[in-house]
């Protein structure tokens, strides 16, 4: 599933980019994740 | 257009004053940018036509540089435009915003004659700051650049001292973020390196995170606030949407910079980035489009249970100027950008007429329509109209320009079509593969079509200028 | 008293919230990012390659790259071509030294840009498109030797014939849509050889695809000219 790594210069991104939509996917998730945190904050300041 | 957008003193708004005179030069930057373009599309055609004399590099620095420059006159008059609008007090510092006008312009008139007269310099430091820097849209030397930066500053200085001093909006708070980087985003393009890499890689973060990043989150603010104007939005939900697209217009375009990084020297891990971020790019560019007409239907169904008459527009041109950069945004900056977007397609589109096609869509219908619109509310302000309606030369204005502009973007895709398929995938590129997609009879009918339908947009434009100028003084004489 | 019902998607402190958070972080990723790429483009001054093995260490070579021959061939294990650099190789008749290569090269990246190549050129695929793509603009095979490109100017190097073309284009035409005459020198035009030298060994990822096959067609006898 992971295959070697083909790019000229090895580095995280390099690495994370060998997987199938790992690193996009990766990316996405970092970026989403908190929101989920922010929701419900959110929710809870509305709630009061 | 200096006697109709005209009215120099206005009885309130200082700071509506120096909007317009931004309004005014912006527009006569825009006929240049299309003389420039109708050269430029002559020379596909005519090879011979003024060489040695205005090259094709000419009238294309010119045409792309017009082109950059009068959006950024009007991005500027839009925002002095709403500035006291929506912080309800007059503008802090017009009258050195004024004295920056000038410097400005006059500035923006030596670049220009410097680029048609002087054209190019010899290989030294001097050229790039006293000539032509040589990177497209950026070209403006050096000097210029410093020159940009310190207007800009006292053009941001205007903006966010009135906004500390007055009112504080949603809509102004995005505004002063989005400046900010706006115009700090321009830094990144004002150095030299040898490495062409590196060049690129920072030419970028400024044309990149300008055109489809910070330059969308302005005209998603110029949509708000042009709607709760012209149509009465309420201004909870208007404020909430633009909230929600900021979130989504930087969400997807700041790392959808990943899909100019694929061929430029830079790492395999941008196709990627690239390709997934940038492909929802188009999804804000839809919800922008859905909101104005939501909107629009939503006023005028609550204004007809009210039991009233007639459109709930206060501003006809304007609004169908809107609505079409609605539209026009997701069509060419959406579709024509994700036709391209994917290191699948773009290895062999990257380069080619397929992206003039989506250059001509994206920069029309994001930026220009929505541009001419704040023009049409300038000139609705200037001459105290309640109810500015389209007249014959309006409907003729943005009927030949939208056509022509459309009709340029097709003719471009197909001549892109034609040279990727002949010349990359067929021919495997190289010198002899470019001229033997550029021979080809159907590529050289797209030429033609092009330059056609770029004279239809230059007879819709002279429209636009004649509407400009009449309709307000005819409105007022109607209004009496 | 708490009410459950409330809902958070229509609360604009939580979109303001939501924005100021993916525009942050998405800005911060970008930096990080941005990092790791200058790290990989940015040149060595001291060429590291090997020579034998016909890789590079990083993706952009440093100017002496121009002492070497530079080839574009398929990588199986990347699916795309990449550039090789093999022996070594006269440039205008000598070998330069890591200080006059760069130089050469700045002289040459100075001259591309007040000449303003890139509003009717292509530099790594982007600027204007009414003249040839210029990224591998050194390896195509009309200016190597029997090439039209390269008889036509009656020299016998790839870097003297593009030399003499950038100085005196315009008695040179190649095609109806002619270069025109920008006053570049001898010195300018070897300093643009250099940069265009240069550039085609920068690895692309495989851009402009094909590339290689334009250059075996011509082997074979084609020259896709009408």
């Amino acid at each position: 599933m992971f295959e070697p790594f083909t790019d000229v210069v090895p580095s995280f991104f390099g690495m994370l980019n060998q997987g199938p939509l790992t690193l996009t996917i990766f990316l996405h998730t970092v970026i989403i994740l908190p929101m989920f945190w922010i929701y419900f904050s959110e929710k809870k300041r509305l709630n009061k | 257009m200096l006697t109709s957008i005209k009215t120099n003193k206005f009885e309130g708004s200082k700071t509506k004053e120096l909007a317009m005179m931004y309004f005014r030069v912006a527009i006569i930057l825009f006929g240049a940018q299309l003389l420039f373009g109708l050269v430029a599309a002559i020379q596909f055609l005519v090879p011979g036509f003024l060489f040695e004399l205005l090259d094709f590099s000419v009238a294309r620095t010119v045409h792309i540089n017009a082109l950059v420059v009068w959006m950024l006159y009007a991005m500027i008059g839009s925002v002095y435009f709403m500035l006291d609008d929506e912080t309800e007090v007059e503008g802090v510092g017009i009258g050195l915003g004024k004295l920056a006008f000038w410097i400005l312009t006059a500035a923006v008139t030596v670049v220009v004659l410097v680029y048609i007269l002087v054209q190019v310099g010899a290989g030294t430091e001097a050229s790039i700051w006293f000539i032509n820097e040589g990177r497209e849209y950026i070209e403006a030397p050096r000097w210029a650049d410093i020159g940009i930066v310190v207007v800009v500053l006292v053009f941001y200085w205007n903006v966010f001292a009135t906004y500390l001093k007055g009112k504080q909006t949603g809509i102004m708070t995005v505004m002063v973020a989005d400046l900010l980087a706006l115009a700090g985003l321009y830094m990144a393009g004002m150095f030299f390196t040898d490495n062409i890499s590196m060049d690129q890689f920072w030419w970028w973060w400024v044309i990149h995170l300008w055109v489809e990043a910070t330059w969308e989150v302005f005209v998603g603010t110029l949509a708000a606030f042009a709607l709760i104007k012209i149509i009465g939005a309420k201004r909870e939900i208007v404020e909430m949407w633009l909230w929600i697209e900021v979130l989504m217009l930087f969400g997807s375009g700041i790392l959808g910079m990943g899909h100019h990084y694929f061929w430029i020297g830079t790492p395999e891990y941008w196709w990627e980035i690239g390709a997934l971020f940038s492909a929802l790019e188009p999804v804000p560019l839809v919800a922008m489009f859905v909101h104005v007409l939501y909107d629009w239907g939503k006023e005028q169904g609550i204004a007809k249970a009210a039991g009233k008459t007639g459109s709930v527009m206060n501003n006809g041109p304007a609004m169908a100027w809107i609505v079409t950069n609605a539209f026009g945004n997701f069509l060419g900056a959406g579709i024509w950008g994700f036709f391209h977007t994917l290191p699948q397609v773009n290895i062999y589109t990257h380069g080619t007429q397929f992206t003039a096609a989506h250059g001509h869509l994206a920069f029309f219908g994001a930026y220009a329509t929505i541009l001419i619109g704040m023009m049409y509310m300038g000139v609705q302000y200037a001459y105290g109209i309640e109810r500015l309606r389209a007249t014959f030369k309006s409907k003729m204005g943005i009927f030949l320009i939208t056509f022509g502009v459309l009709g340029m973007g097709i003719a471009l895709t197909i001549a892109g079509y034609e040279q990727v398929l002949v010349e990359r995938a067929e021919l495997g590129g190289g010198w002899n593969a470019f001229f033997a997609a550029q021979e080809l009879p159907w590529y050289i009918q797209s030429m033609m079509w092009r330059a056609i339908m770029g004279v239809v947009t230059f007879v819709g434009f002279i429209y636009l200028v004649w509407d400009l100028l009449t309709i307000g003084a005819q409105a007022k004489k109607a209004q009496a | 008293m708490a009410n459950e019902n409330v809902s958070v998607w229509t609360s604009i402190p939580f979109w303001r919230r939501s924005a100021a958070w993916v525009t942050g972080f998405a800005t911060i990723l970008l930096i990080w990012l941005s990092f790791d790429t200058l790290g990989q483009i940015s040149m060595n001054e001291d060429i590291k390659m090997n020579i034998d093995g016909k890789e590079v260490n990083k993706r952009v070579p440093g100017p002496t790259v121009i002492n070497y021959k530079i080839g574009y061939a398929m990588s199986k294990e990347r699916g795309h071509e990449v550039p090789t650099i093999g022996e070594k190789q006269p440039f205008f008749g000598k070998e330069w030294s890591q200080k006059e290569a760069a130089d050469l090269l700045h002289l040459g990246k100075l001259t591309s840009q007040a000449k303003n190549c890139m509003n009717c050129h292509t530099l790594l695929g982007n600027g204007a498109y009414f003249a040839p793509d210029l990224t591998k603009a050194w390896l195509d095979p009309a200016w190597q030797n029997g090439g039209p490109l390269q008889g036509m100017t009656g020299k016998n190097t790839v870097e003297e014939a593009m030399a003499e073309f950038l100085q005196h284009p315009s008695q040179y035409p190649t095609h109806a849509r002619m270069m025109p005459d920008l006053g570049i020198t001898a010195d300018e035009a070897k300093g643009l050889v250099a940069f265009l030298k240069h550039m085609s060994s920068i690895d692309t990822n495989g851009f402009p695809r094909n590339f290689s096959k334009t250059v075996e067609q011509f082997k074979a006898g084609g020259t896709n000219a009408h």
